[in-house]
């Protein structure tokens, strides 16, 4: 498999029949200019959480792809997520990475925005523009669509895409593992401390196909384990459960999502953790034991790492937190790591939580250190001309997967690999490339949606309304 | 030409005097050095601007009254 002189992305880089990936979709600097247009101009991004801007004029600076953007709060109290760049020469009119504001002023010429994102303010309005002007065309530009979930807020910039629960699917439930409570309660994540942000020098895919389900390289967190860096003093995390779990990959295969997860068989006694402090110990087993009180069919999943196509990563526990793989270019990417506590946790449950979570995730994390130095180092490894004329393998678990996969009457979505034996698969990261493929060769939203095809007309007329 | 005004430093209720000769109350300032939100007290340009309440562009400030 070579590029030879085809520029860009074709058909054949991804060959999931042989298990074949190109390192090109890696490396390629037009294959990366083709994913702004094709991926994330199209797809569902998170921009951040709904406790960062509690009251009108709040806002904070983000991003979507390599735009700049600020989620806010306007003076009526409504959310909005707006391109940070000026409509009449581009200056960003956000310089700060959070605050609270009347205006958003470009240092450039002056114009100004108010929180709604209207023009309100242009210098010399009557002298210069003689009052011509027509400030309406000039609103910041917004995105198309935007959907609040539990808290987190996520933009599209495509009017055609579907709204953002159905671009999950059944996916929902694993992202909720991180929203809900510990104790099963909706919605109860909390935003703890800033967001940590940190440049590394590889392709966005490599940190998103590692947190699909990449349980094949745990031999590189060895001495992570060794040190013991969990919260109960051994290994990175408390595993105890795991020992009567079922250890799952789920992927669905129509969106892109997937994720490793953990089946706990029924009536089963919460295990004891945390047990570094006895307060967090005990804290965790109250919200077990309520979690087992809810009927929700989440109180038997144990969330693990997981990935929200195109650029979101889950870890839904021990440390429990989204990342964010925001493209800076072929060969470079920005990461956001948002930490979430339960926001009535006791002070003392979240201290030793973001604790942990600084030994083990972010730049300084010891977990998050291993993983950067195998993506960096892979990174650079394939960019050679030599190196790009061999592909990546990914035929681990190949035609293992199964669908209507239920265990002690618990049904699981989409495409199943079961990993208690099995150990790992590469089920996860065939899904990922799959559906990466499908949107770079799909001209339109109606070419991804395959799962609305078999639809009756009536429900599909709902749906739209619903947007 | 005046010497410039450093208008992050002007409280609301400061009276200020404009280009145009016009007086304004400020109302509000969102502390960016661009922009005031102020009140007309007098316009002999536009006496319609009396009561309105405007954006005051920093280049139009020209002195501060009080």
């Amino acid at each position: 498999m070579t590029m030879n002189a085809t520029r860009g992305y074709h058909p054949g880089l991804v060959d999931l029949a042989s298990g074949q990936v190109s390192r090109e979709i890696f490396v390629n600097d037009d294959i990366y200019a083709q994913e702004q247009e094709r991926i994330f101009a199209r797809s569902w991004l998170f921009v951040g959480h709904e406790s960062q801007i509690p009251n009108p004029g709040d806002f904070f600076a983000s991003r979507m792809g390599e735009e700049s953007v600020i989620l806010c709060r306007d003076r009526a109290g409504a959310v909005h997520v707006f391109l940070n760049s000026c409509r009449h020469r581009g200056m960003k009119v956000c310089r700060y990475d959070d605050g609270n504001t009347t205006v958003f002023t470009c240092p450039y010429h002056g114009w100004s925005y108010g929180t709604d994102g209207a023009l309100v303010g242009v210098p010399y309005f009557r002298e210069a523009y003689h009052s011509e002007l027509d400030k309406a065309k000039h609103h910041l530009v917004e995105v198309a669509q935007l959907c609040c979930h539990k808290g987190t807020v996520w933009a599209n910039w495509d009017a055609s895409a579907p709204p953002f629960l159905e671009y999950l699917g059944e996916f929902q439930r694993f992202l909720d593992l991180i929203l809900d409570g510990w104790d099963g309660r909706e919605g109860q994540a909390e935003l703890l401390g800033g967001v940590q942000k940190w440049i590394i020098p590889c392709n966005w895919k490599f940190p998103a196909e590692n947190f699909s389900g990449d349980t094949y390289h745990n031999i590189s967190h060895r001495s992570v384990d060794l040190v013991g860096v969990g919260p109960s003093g051994r290994s990175r995390r408390d595993y105890s459960e795991l020992n009567v779990a079922r250890k799952l990959h789920v992927a669905i295969p129509d969106r892109g999502h997937q994720t490793i997860t953990y089946v706990l068989p029924r009536d089963h006694e919460p295990q004891a953790a945390y047990q570094n402090s006895p307060e967090v110990a005990e804290y965790f087993r109250d919200c077990e034991e309520e979690r087992r009180r809810r009927p929700a069919a989440n109180s038997r999943l144990i969330g693990a790492p997981g990935e929200i196509f195109p650029n979101v990563a889950l870890l839904p526990r021990q440390p429990r937190t989204l990342a964010v793989w925001h493209p800076k270019s072929a060969h470079e990417t920005e990461v956001w790591r948002f930490f979430f506590v339960d926001r009535d946790a006791p002070q003392a449950v979240k201290n030793f939580l973001r604790d942990y979570y600084i030994r083990y995730s972010g730049p300084a994390g010891m977990t998050e250190q291993d993983d950067m130095e195998n993506w960096n180092y892979a990174h650079s490894a394939s960019r050679g001309v030599i190196a790009r004329r061999h592909p990546y393998s990914y035929e681990m678990g190949m035609g293992h997967a199964v669908e209507d996969y239920e265990w002690e009457g618990l049904r699981m979505p989409g495409r199943v690999v079961d990993l208690t034996k099995a150990q790992a698969s590469e089920e996860p990261m065939r899904n990922l490339y799959r559906r990466w493929a499908q949107f770079m060769a799909a001209d339109s939203w109606d070419e991804l949606m395959t799962w609305r095809r078999n639809v009756p007309r009536e429900a599909l007329a709902q749906s739209e309304a619903a947007k | 030409m005046s010497d410039p005004i450093n208008i992050r430093a002007l409280a609301a209720g400061t009276r200020v005097v404009l280009a145009t000769g016009a007086e304004a109350e400020i109302v509000s300032n969102p502390q960016d050095g661009v922009w005031l939100f102020a009140r007309y007290l007098s316009s002999a340009s536009d006496p319609a601007m009396v009561g309105q309440e405007d954006m005051i562009f920093a280049q139009d400030v020209v002195e501060v009254r009080s």
